[in-house]
């Protein structure tokens, strides 16, 4: 019996600015999934994974991770939500000027105190570890080369190294493969589906084109305009929910 | 089950805007009333009395000013309560027709026409005297002076120049610790989040802006009575105004990051402390060496100023020549200066690029 890990249920979120990002939406996670959220830029898929980690602050509704309600907690009891959800950025956000390994550390942070980190002492352990996550990543060879030195592909493959080193229930993944080329793109996304695949690690990826979700989802929410639109399997999007879910004008465009 | 009844997102949509939209409307009637006192204020005294009545000795009284005052409120008023005023339309609260805009479009001309015209009435401008034979003999005599310089004196301006770029670069180390502490304490950004750091925020930044807004030089005369005639003094009077102003060129530096990298080291679990250190004192190293090395060099050219009312170095010795008239060794001071500033902006440029 799989179980869920994540249950969000009517969430709303309104910005200052009054936007209205998510109108009310409801979905659960099984642990294991490759759960990919789709839409049109603006639908919301940033919003919804960012109040899942807690990012952004939920102005209404109720998340639950693993049983606990996570929708309002604070503090060190959100600090310690926040280290087992892992979360890969479309700009890839490393810190510039440091090296790959410096920046795969930083996925441990939550787990050393603060002077040790003030002073960069981390545990011969934390240090192998990070080691073995450049591995599963293949770009263990790069790991004293300064970040912002490197391709784009090879940078978004330091962040996915750097949320493992979280040993992550859950990894949300924001549109990581955006900014790549279509050739990096499928390579990035095969290092995902390892993960999922071989770690057994809950995937949340938020992704624009099709082609990749077939590929790589296990079940996909759409949303439009904050609100889930469609839920199914991959395969079940056809022309007319396509049609439905990005605008008549849209054309479906072919990634290899 | 209170997340599950249904979410009025309408009223909260609502309720933020006109929050917003009160608080813009209270700014835009004081920002009015100052638009409007100040226009019929300058128009006034500047225009009326000057130009309409020719008076040279311009009367004063508080109860006109406060006539004056009532009346613009009563207008401004008036004004902003229509949305077609000048506030509501740089607080982006105006009302969109014909009115607004064209009302809006001739006030501003006419303010800045009023403040022109009285800036030319009160600073006396007069071409005359500086083409006036007089002038010209005045200005032939001192720039001959100044280009024929006194060598005699070379090794003790050598001396001074020395010591003012000294008490440059000391002001500028030594005040380092306090602006980059200050820096992070006034960054809206790591401050915003909480009650508390947000007034400390707010506070700090009112103290700095009051800080900054004295010149060194006032500061020097301040700390010239206060600690003696001299170097430190002067030192002081830097130092003071160093972390002023750097504590704002800093915090902007801060306000000025990629927020990506925040947001990575945040999603991790890390805390505020670990957050800072991690994602934010990266970025910001470089610009803070840059700004430092660059504060060293406007030091030098303000240590020659403050050296003026006391504050030790090339300035004071050139003000006790000036009050000589001996112009020749004037300037023999004025080059070294000038000399001394080139190289420093030349190699702070030099050295900045570097780091980049």
């Amino acid at each position: 019996m799989s179980k869920n890990i994540l249950e969000i249920q009517n969430l709303h979120k309104v910005y200052n600015n009054g936007t209205h990002a998510l109108k009310g939406v409801s979905f659960e996670v099984e642990e294991g999934e490759f759960l990919v959220v789709i839409g049109l830029s603006g639908s919301g898929k940033s919003t919804l994974l960012r109040c899942i980690n807690r990012l952004h602050e939920p102005s209404h509704g109720k998340i639950e991770f693993f049983k606990k309600d996570i929708t309002h907690i604070k503090g060190k009891e959100l600090r310690n939500i926040q280290k087992q959800i892992g979360m890969v950025f479309q700009h890839f956000n490393l810190i510039p000027r440091k090296t790959v390994l410096e920046n795969v550390l930083t996925g441990r942070l939550a787990s050393i105190s603060t002077w040790n980190s003030l002073i960069g002492n981390f545990p011969q352990t934390v240090i192998d570890d990070a080691y073995r996550c450049l591995e599963i990543v293949g770009i263990s060879e790069k790991a004293h080369v300064r970040a912002d030195s490197l391709s784009g592909g090879q940078q978004q493959r330091v962040a996915i190294a750097r949320s493992l080193m979280q040993h992550p229930k859950l990894l949300l993944a924001d549109e990581p493969v955006a900014s790549l080329d279509p050739a990096t793109s499928n390579s990035v996304m095969q290092y995902f589906e390892k993960i999922n695949k071989e770690l057994g690690t809950t995937i949340i990826c938020n992704l624009h084109f099709l082609s990749l979700v077939r590929r790589y989802a296990t079940r996909v929410i759409a949303l439009k305009a904050g609100q889930i639109v469609f839920q199914g399997l991959p395969n079940e999007i056809d022309e007319k929910w396509f049609k439905e879910i990005y605008g008549e004008e849209a054309m479906e465009v072919e990634i290899k | 089950m209170s997340y599950l009844r249904e979410f009025k997102a309408s009223d909260l949509i609502k309720k933020t805007k006109e929050k917003e939209n009160q608080k813009s409307l209270i700014k835009a009637y004081f920002l009015d009333i100052f638009f409007v006192f100040y226009a019929i204020i300058v128009f006034q005294r500047a225009i009326y009395y000057k130009i309409f009545l020719e008076m040279d000795e311009l009367p004063f009284s508080w109860g006109e000013i406060l006539i004056l005052f009532s009346i613009s409120v009563i207008i401004s008023v008036l004004w902003t309560s229509t949305k077609t005023s000048l506030a509501c339309k740089i607080l982006g609260i105006a009302k969109d027709n014909k009115i607004a805009k064209y009302t809006n479009e001739i006030f501003g001309w006419l303010l800045f026409n009023l403040t022109f015209i009285a800036g030319w009435i009160i600073t006396k401008i007069s071409i005359v005297d500086v083409f006036s034979p007089e002038g010209m003999k005045g200005a032939n005599r001192i720039f001959t002076a100044l280009f024929t310089p006194e060598f005699s004196i070379f090794d003790e301006a050598l001396f001074a120049i020395i010591e003012t770029i000294y008490l440059a670069l000391l002001a500028t180390v030594i005040s380092l610790p306090i602006t980059i502490l200050l820096s992070f304490l006034s960054a809206r950004n790591l401050m915003k989040d909480n009650k508390i750091t947000f007034f400390i925020y707010y506070l700090l930044r009112i103290i700095l802006n009051f800080v900054r807004s004295l010149e060194p030089i006032i500061w020097a005369i301040i700390f010239s009575v206060w600690v003696g005639i001299g170097p430190f003094a002067g030192m002081l009077s830097l130092m003071i105004h160093t972390k002023a102003s750097n504590a704002k060129l800093y915090s902007e530096a801060i306000e000025g990051i990629n927020e990506g990298p925040v947001e990575a080291i945040k999603a991790t679990g890390a805390n505020k402390i670990q957050i800072v250190w991690y994602a934010v004192v990266p970025q910001i190293i470089l610009p803070f060496l840059s700004f430092t090395i660059y504060r060293w060099d406007i030091n030098v050219r303000m240590a020659t100023i403050i050296g003026l009312v006391g504050g030790g170095g090339i300035g004071t010795m050139l003000i006790q020549y000036q009050g000589l008239a001996k112009w020749n060794e004037v300037g023999l001071i004025v080059i070294m200066i000038a000399l001394v500033v080139w190289v420093m902006d030349y190699v702070s440029a030099k050295i900045r690029e570097a780091i980049y």
